[in-house]
């Protein structure tokens, strides 16, 4: 009789744990919480917790609470690909992250193949979205960050009307994606408005010494010298550059964003300028820094919190339009994204290539002796 | 451009030589290929660096502070990783895995330790740079190259005139024979690591001040390695000489060609020397080198 009991309440337990799990919807996140990039890992996942944590207390999606189920991809492909794998497996109805593009690749198809939509974060690369084999639309794949060329377009654009540039340099690494995608469209959209790119000069992933190619650089006296490069590899060629006596103001992308930069390039890369997805004083998104700041007692670590945050509300709005959580009408709904208040602002969502449309770039000063990044302008497509 | 093209080289070159030097000193009296001098290397690195920003001690603290360090590292190395394979006469090749396998541990310690953040030096002097024809030099360069030329020039002086310096050439001829004259050979090797050692710390503190300090930052020391083979493996001017025609050839392909292929060139300059000079530029003829 005892043992009878025992079953039957085993079994009304697992009843209602079976029917408090249909109540809720689970969201995977597949994020480098180690490593790196764990700065910025660690901060994109206090962000989900506390939006999520927001949306569950106004009554959740459809009835239903949100559950984050966040796993630790240690920056690598490989590990990204088994996270993705857990994900599925774990039930998940939709995937945000990663924030790499190599890491987001590498996620895509295995997501597809599921048929659940991922929204990754600050994963920049063109391939992300787009199949690089065919050609087309990933069809389950987006996100609420700009990609590469825009970046590329924007730096020069910056370069040749605010700081009166007419020469540039560049100087990238051969070895990378994101260096040679955004080199390419530097060099398109500087020499569109007018400029010339004197030199283009490329190193290997693993080289330490820039001053062969630097010392050439110099000869060609540019205005600008664009370094599209991680911010290891533009401190070491900044702190070279000012050596052998460049004096060309550098100009990078959003990969320097962090206080490394600093620390690794010291005076040399006072006064650079780069771009970035979002700022902490950007007026748009103070509410959220606000909010964030008391909770967790510290700056969120920009900008993957804020692209994080834009991600859920996207994935939210998804899930209300299409009034259910399955995977192909979610990636239908999010392709309809239109007009959506999200932290950053507003977005779009381009059904052609799944990238948001009109989506601003704000630009950066780095400030060592402040040690800071200060915010100088923003940035609309079109501007 | 031509002169700055130069300059850079013979910088490139300076660091290769002094690490080249460590690789050479080793093999005249061991006669194997220590690549853990590479690690040695990087740890010196680690240790200016740690003196650096750590104590905000001196640049000239820094150096003596790591060249003690890397000698001592080197010396313990030899100690529990090579004198027992010595005492057993056993193959150089045996002392060269062996060596590899220091390397390995040495470069996974820092990683599970230190972790594998990039650092960088303090700025030791502000950010001059010296003109001369239209080139610049940055004073923190020309400092390192001139140390460099005295340290090698200094251990040049004593191998040639001091005691020990005769004992330690007449190993580098014989070891057997030194031994039944009555020469201390433990004491004699452990001197040669401890000198080895303190120029790698010395070629570590500047590397990791030109460029940043790293757990893998000892892979550069493959080039100095080459620049030792090119010198001829054992001859103290030869890896000097290796060292600075490697960092002229390879900054002037970069210039001039494309800095793509520089190392296709370096290693096919290799291979061209060892195919038609075995021995290096300055190197005796031996009948076994690994």
């Amino acid at each position: 009789m005892r043992r009878a009991l025992a079953v039957l309440s085993c079994i009304a337990l697992l009843a209602t744990a079976a029917q408090a799990a249909e109540d809720l919807i689970k969201v995977g996140h597949t994020v480098s919480l180690t490593g790196g990039a764990s700065m910025w890992g660690q901060s994109e996942k206090n962000a989900l917790e506390l939006l999520i944590g927001k949306i569950n207390e106004s009554g959740g999606v459809l009835g239903k609470k949100i559950v984050l189920i966040s796993y630790d991809n240690r920056n690598d492909p490989v590990e990204s690909v088994n996270v993705a794998r857990r994900l599925i497996n774990d039930g998940v109805v939709a995937v945000i992250g990663p924030a790499q593009s190599g890491n987001a690749i590498a996620t895509a198809p295995i997501l597809e193949r599921a048929k659940i939509p991922m929204i990754v974060t600050t994963a920049t690369n063109p391939y992300v979205t787009i199949d690089k084999d065919t050609g087309k639309v990933r069809p389950f794949a987006f996100r609420p960050c700009f990609i590469d060329p825009f970046q590329g377009t924007v730096a020069a654009q910056f370069a040749y009307t605010d700081l009166g540039a007419k020469k540039a340099a560049i100087l990238y690494d051969v070895g990378s994606d994101y260096g040679q995608w955004l080199a390419k469209y530097f060099e398109e959209a500087f020499t569109a408005k007018g400029g010339e790119v004197v030199a283009k000069e490329a190193f290997r992933s693993e080289e330490l010494d820039y001053r062969a190619q630097l010392g050439k650089i110099k000869g060609l006296s540019p205005d600008v010298l664009f370094l599209p490069t991680t911010q290891k590899e533009a401190a070491m060629a900044a702190r070279q550059a000012r050596d052998l006596g460049i004096t060309a103001t550098f100009l990078g992308t959003d990969n320097w964003g962090s206080p490394d930069l600093i620390d690794l390039g010291g005076s040399a890369i006072d006064g650079g300028y780069f771009v970035n997805l979002t700022d902490l004083s950007d007026p748009d998104i103070q509410d959220f820094v606000a909010e964030y700041r008391a909770v967790y007692g510290k700056d969120p670590v920009l900008p993957n919190p804020v692209m994080a945050g834009d991600a859920i509300y996207m994935l939210v709005d998804a899930i209300k339009r299409a009034g259910s959580t399955d995977g192909t009408a979610l990636a239908k709904a999010l392709e309809e994204t239109r007009d959506l208040p999200v932290v950053s602002g507003k977005i779009t969502v381009n059904p052609e290539d799944h990238n948001p449309l009109n989506k601003p770039a704000v630009i950066q000063k780095v400030d060592t002796k402040a040690r800071a990044f200060v915010f100088v302008k923003k940035y609309e497509p079109g501007d | 451009m031509f002169l700055q093209t130069l300059f850079t080289g013979l910088s490139v070159g300076g660091i290769y030589a002094l690490m080249a030097v460590g690789y050479s000193l080793i093999f005249s009296i061991l006669n194997f290929s220590n690549f853990a001098h590479g690690s040695v290397i990087m740890l010196g690195a680690y240790m200016g660096l740690g003196l650096a920003s750590k104590f905000g001690l001196k640049l000239g603290f820094v150096v003596a502070g790591a060249m003690a360090g890397g000698g001592l590292l080197a010396v313990l190395n030899e100690r529990l990783a090579y004198r027992k394979l010595r005492h057993r006469n056993a193959p150089s090749l045996y002392l060269m895995i062996s060596a590899m396998g220091c390397s390995v541990f040495l470069e996974n310690m820092v990683y599970v330790t230190i972790g594998s953040r990039f650092y960088a030096f303090p700025e030791f002097f502000t950010r001059r740079v010296v003109t001369f024809l239209g080139s610049s030099v940055s004073v923190m360069d020309l400092f390192a190259l001139a140390f460099s030329l005295l340290a090698i020039g200094a251990l040049g002086l004593f191998l040639a005139r001091s005691r020990t310096g005769i004992a330690i050439r007449a190993g580098v001829c014989d070891m057997t024979m030194c031994s039944l004259m009555g020469v201390d050979t433990d004491r004699l090797v452990a001197l040669v690591f401890l000198l080895a050692g303190a120029l790698g710390g010395l070629a570590g503190t500047f590397m990791g001040v030109r460029y940043l300090v790293y757990p893998t930052m000892g892979w550069i020391t493959n080039k100095a390695y080459i620049a030792a083979v090119i010198g001829g493996l054992g001859s103290l001017l030869g890896a000097i000489v290796g060292g600075v025609i490697l960092g002229v050839v390879e900054t002037f392909i970069s210039a001039y060609v494309s800095s793509i292929l520089r190392d296709v060139f370096s290693f096919t300059i290799l291979i061209a020397l060892l195919v038609c000079m075995p021995n290096g530029l300055f190197g005796k003829s031996m009948e076994e080198r690994v």
